[in-house]
C-alpha cells in the first residue's frame, strides 16, 4: 500500500504539474481528446437517435450495428488505423485515437437519444399532434426536452467510457494520462501506474459528478427520471422501453 | 416447483459445463492459466521473448533446438522491456530469454565500462550473479541500439557520428522507447556532449511508428536496432558510435542461475555459435517479406539449413 | 487470406486462449454480481457502498490493473491470473448495475404474493426473483460478455492478450492482414459467446421471448 502513499505524494507536489511531461499537460491533452471525441460522436449519434426514436423505424438495424461495433476490439482497431495511417505516409497522429474513441462513444449516445424519445408517453405525443403541431415542432418542443434526462444519461456514460479508454492514446505516442501506465510498464515502476490510475479515476469521477448535476438540471420539473424500482403500475399503454427510463444507477 | 426449475436448469448447466471443458481442452498446448513450472523440471524450460520480431525469432531458434534435443519447451511471447523480463526470470515466470550482452551488463551494473564484445562477455557472469542470473556463450551476431537519421537530414547537417549531433541538439527531437531516456540521456551528454534535446516516447522497439515519425520529420533522430530491415529499405543513416557509448550487443542467452546445467549450456552454445549478424539481417528481412512467415517457421527453416535440425 | 491458412494453428490456438481468458471472468463476474446485486437492491446502504466502490474500479484503465495486480496479489508478473482477475473485476462492475436494476424490477406485488404463498427468503430468490430478473440479467450479461472479449486484447501489452498478439505482431511487421484477422476472430468469438448466452436464455427463460428493454450495460460498457 506504499504505492498509494507515494502516488498521492507525487500528485500533490506542485512541481510535478508543470512542464511538457507534467500532470497538467497530460491532463489537458487527455481532456482534449475526450472532449473532441464525445463531441464528434454526439454530432453523429444524437440526431440519428432522435430520428429513430421519433419515427420508431430503424431501431433494430441500429441496435444491430451498435452491437457489432461494440464487439470490435478497441485495441485492435486502433492499431489497424495507426498502421493504415502509416502506410499512407502519415506519421503518428491523434486521428486514429479520436476515430476509435468516437466509435466507442456512439452507442451510449445513440441509445440515450432514442430511449429518451421512446420514453415520452404516447399520450403526450398524441396530445401534441392533436394540437396541430408539425412533426418537427413535436420533436423539438415536446420530445427533445422530455428526452433530455436520458440523453444526458447517455452523454454521461459516453464520457465515462471515453475518459477511461482515452488512455490508449499513450500506446501510440499521443500523450494523455495513459503515459503514466506505459511508463509504469516499461520501467517496471508500480508507483507510476498507480499515479495514472488515480488521476484517471479522479478525472472520471469529477466529470461524472458534473454531468450528474447537468442531468438533474435538464430534467424538466414534473418529469420523473424513473426509479430503480417499478411497482408494476405504469401508464395504461406501457411505453415501449420501460427499462430504459430508469436513471443510471451511478448516483450510488 | 423448485424441482421443475432444476430439471430445466440441470441439462443446460451440464451443456455449458461440457462446453467449457471442451474449450479448455482445445486450449491444447499448455493450459493458459499455468504460468510454467520454472526450474524444477530438468526437462522443461520456458523461453520468453520481447515484443519485436527478432526477439521472437531467437526464442524460437533456441527453443526448437532444445525441443529437438529432448526438452519440453513453453513460450511466453511479448513480455516487454528488460525491467519486466528480468523480474520474470527471477520470479520463475520464464527460465530463459535471448538478450543483448551490452545492455544486459549495463542493467546489472550501471557503472560498467566494458564496451568490446570480449570484455562485456567476460564481465557479465560476475555482474549477474547477485541477481541470480547467468549467461552462456555469446553469439558472434550483434544487434545494437543505433541513433538513426534520414539521408537528407544527415547531408543537410553533415552528420556522420553521434557527436555530430551535439551542435544542433536544441532543434532535435529523439524518438525511442520510454526506457531509453532514463538509460541513456546522461551517457549521451557525458560521452558525446549531446544534450538539451527533446524526447518523444514511441514504444514500439524502433518499429513502424518510430520509422513513420522519422520519415515525417516529427522526430529527427530515432533509436532503431541495427538489424532492422527498415534501415536499409529506407536508406537511413546510422550515426557512428565511435566513442563506444553503446557497448557490444551480441546475442546472449540469459537464464536464471538455477536452470543452468552443463548439458543445457552445451546445447545453447551450439546454436549461438552459428548466429552471425548476417544471419540476423537475412532472417529479419525474411520475416518482413510479403509472405509474412511466422517466426517459428523461419526459425525451423534456418535450423534445418545449418544442420542443427 | 493465404496467410491465414498457413498460420491457422497459431490463430486457432490464440482463439482458444482468448476464449478461456475471457470466458472465466464472464462466468465468475456474473456469479459474483448476483448476490451483490441482490443485496444492493434491498438495502440503500449496501447499494451506495457497492456501486461507489465498483464505480471506482470501473474507471481504472485496464492496463493499470494489469501492472499493479501482481504487486497486490503476490502473483508472478506474467501470470495470466492477473489478467483474469482484472477482467473479472470489470465484469462485476458492469454487471452489478444491471443486477441491481434486474432485481429492483421485480414488482413488489409479485414478491408479496410469493411470501403470502409461503416461500422463504432463499426459495423466493431462486424460484421467483431470479427467474423474473432473468431477462434483464441476461441482456446485461450479453453486453458484459462482448466487452470482456474485446477488452482482453489490451492484455497483449503485458503478454497475455489471446488474439491481441496478432495486433502487436501484425503492427511490428507492417502486416495489416494479420491485424484484420485478429479483429475478425475476436468478433467471431464474441458472437459465439453471445449465441451461447441467447441459447441459454431460451432454455432457462422460455417465457421471455418478447423483446426486452435497452439493458443498462449497453449504455455503460467499457473497452479499455
Amino acid at each position: 500500500m506504499n504505492f498509494f502513499v507515494d502516488a498521492f505524494a507525487f500528485i500533490l507536489d506542485p512541481a510535478n504539474w508543470a512542464g511538457d511531461a507534467g500532470i497538467g499537460a497530460r491532463l489537458a491533452r487527455h481532456l482534449a481528446l475526450t472532449g473532441v471525441s464525445v463531441l464528434l460522436a454526439a454530432v453523429v449519434a444524437v440526431p440519428l437517435g432522435l430520428l429513430i426514436g421519433h419515427t420508431g423505424r430503424g431501431r433494430a438495424a441500429v441496435i444491430g450495428i451498435t452491437g457489432a461495433a461494440r464487439a470490435l476490439p478497441t485495441f485492435g482497431v486502433l492499431i489497424l488505423f495507426v498502421l493504415l495511417g502509416i502506410q499512407f505516409g502519415q506519421g503518428l497522429s491523434e486521428g486514429p485515437v479520436i476515430a476509435v474513441l468516437v466509435i466507442l462513444a456512439i452507442p451510449p449516445l445513440l441509445a440515450g437519444a432514442y430511449a429518451g424519445v421512446e420514453a415520452v408517453d404516447d399520450v403526450t405525443v398524441d396530445a401534441a399532434r392533436a394540437q396541430g403541431m408539425t412533426e418537427w415542432q413535436l420533436l423539438t418542443r415536446v420530445e427533445l426536452p422530455l428526452a433530455l434526462p436520458l440523453l444526458a444519461g447517455g452523454l454521461r456514460s459516453a464520457t465515462l467510457q471515453v475518459v477511461a479508454t482515452a488512455t490508449i492514446a499513450a500506446y501510440v505516442a499521443q500523450g494523455g494520462l495513459g503515459r503514466y501506465f506505459i511508463e509504469g510498464i516499461q520501467t517496471r515502476d508500480y508507483v507510476r501506474a498507480v499515479i495514472g490510475a488515480i488521476l484517471v479515476a479522479l478525472l472520471a469521477l469529477l466529470l461524472d459528478g458534473i454531468l450528474a448535476v447537468v442531468q438533474r438540471l435538464v430534467t424538466p420539473r414534473g418529469v420523473s427520471r424513473g426509479a430503480t424500482r417499478t411497482t408494476g403500475t405504469t401508464a395504461r399503454r406501457p411505453s415501449r422501453s420501460s427499462g430504459a427510463t430508469r436513471a443510471p444507477v451511478t448516483e450510488g | 416447483m423448485f424441482t421443475r426449475t432444476m430439471r430445466r436448469v440441470a441439462p443446460a448447466a451440464a451443456a455449458l459445463g461440457l462446453g467449457a471443458l471442451v474449450l479448455t481442452g482445445c486450449a491444447g498446448g499448455g493450459d493458459p492459466l499455468d504460468p510454467g513450472t520454472g526450474g524444477d523440471d530438468a526437462g522443461t524450460i520456458t523461453i520468453g521473448n520481447q515484443a519485436f520480431p527478432e526477439s521472437e525469432l531467437l526464442a524460437q531458434i533456441y527453443g526448437q533446438y532444445l525441443e529437438a534435443n529432448g526438452y519440453e519447451v513453453a513460450y511466453e511471447a511479448g513480455i516487454g522491456s528488460r525491467e519486466t523480463f528480468i523480474t520474470a526470470l527471477q520470479d520463475g515466470s520464464i527460465d530463459l530469454i535471448p538478450d543483448y550482452a551490452g545492455n544486459a551488463l549495463i542493467y546489472a551494473n550501471p557503472d560498467a565500462e566494458e564496451t568490446s564484445a570480449e570484455d562485456v562477455e567476460a564481465a557479465l557472469p560476475a555482474a549477474l550473479e547477485p541477481l541470480g542470473l547467468a549467461v552462456t556463450a555469446a553469439a558472434p551476431g550483434e544487434d545494437s541500439d543505433a541513433l538513426v537519421v534520414t539521408r537528407e537530414f544527415a547531408s543537410a547537417n553533415g552528420l556522420e557520428t553521434i557527436g555530430d549531433l551535439a551542435p544542433i541538439a536544441a532543434s532535435v527531437t529523439l524518438g525511442a522507447n520510454t526506457e531509453f531516456e532514463p538509460r541513456w540521456r546522461d551517457g549521451l551528454a557525458e560521452v558525446y556532449g549531446f544534450e538539451g534535446w527533446a524526447f518523444k516516447a514511441i514504444d514500439d522497439y524502433g518499429g513502424p511508428g518510430t520509422l513513420a515519425d522519422l520519415l515525417a520529420d516529427a522526430i529527427q533522430v530515432a533509436d532503431i536496432y541495427t538489424t532492422t530491415p527498415s534501415i536499409a529499405a529506407n536508406d537511413l543513416v546510422v550515426l557512428e558510435d565511435d566513442l563506444d557509448l553503446f557497448a557490444a550487443q551480441n546475442i546472449i542467452p540469459l537464464l536464471r542461475a538455477d536452470v543452468l546445467t552443463p548439458e543445457l549450456e552445451g546445447l545453447l552454445d551450439a546454436v549461438s555459435a552459428k548466429i552471425t549478424t548476417e544471419v540476423l539481417l537475412e532472417l529479419n528481412a525474411e520475416m518482413a517479406s510479403d509472405a509474412k512467415p511466422s517466426a517459428a517457421s523461419v526459425a525451423a527453416g534456418w535450423l534445418a539449413s545449418v544442420g542443427l535440425l | 487470406m493465404s496467410w491465414l491458412w498457413a498460420n491457422l494453428d497459431l490463430v486457432l490456438r490464440l482463439t482458444a486462449e482468448h476464449a478461456v481468458l475471457a470466458g472465466i471472468p464472464i462466468v465468475v463476474g456474473f456469479a459474483a454480481s448476483l448476490p451483490l446485486g441482490w443485496l444492493a437492491s434491498r438495502s440503500r446502504v449496501a447499494r451506495g457502498i457497492l456501486l461507489t466502490a465498483f464505480n471506482v474500479v470501473y474507471t481504472i484503465p485496464a492496463l493499470a490493473l494489469f501492472v499493479v495486480l501482481p504487486g497486490v496479489l503476490g502473483t508472478r508478473i506474467l501470470d495470466p491470473l492477473n489478467v483474469v482477475v482484472a477482467l473479472t473485476l470489470y465484469a462485476m462492475a458492469m454487471m452489478l448495475r444491471g443486477a441491481v436494476d434486474a432485481f429492483g424490477s421485480v414488482s413488489g406485488d409479485v414478491l408479496a404474493s410469493a411470501t403470502a404463498q409461503g416461500f422463504s427468503g432463499a426459495g423466493r430468490f431462486w424460484t421467483v426473483q431470479l427467474p423474473l430478473a432473468g431477462p434483464v440479467l441476461l441482456a446485461n450479461l450479453r453486453v458484459v460478455s462482448v466487452s470482456t472479449v474485446s477488452l482482453l486484447s489490451v492484455a497483449a501489452l503485458v503478454g497475455s492478450g489471446g488474439l491481441g498478439y496478432l495486433f502487436t505482431n501484425g503492427y511490428q511487421r507492417y502486416f495489416v492482414d494479420e491485424i484484420v484477422i485478429g479483429i475478425v476472430f475476436t468478433v467471431l468469438l464474441a458472437l459465439v459467446f453471445d449465441a451461447i448466452l441467447v441459447l441459454a436464455g431460451r432454455v432457462l427463460l422460455p417465457w421471455s421471448r418478447r423483446r426486452t428493454a435497452t439493458p443498462r450495460a449497453v449504455v455503460e460498457g467499457r473497452a479499455a
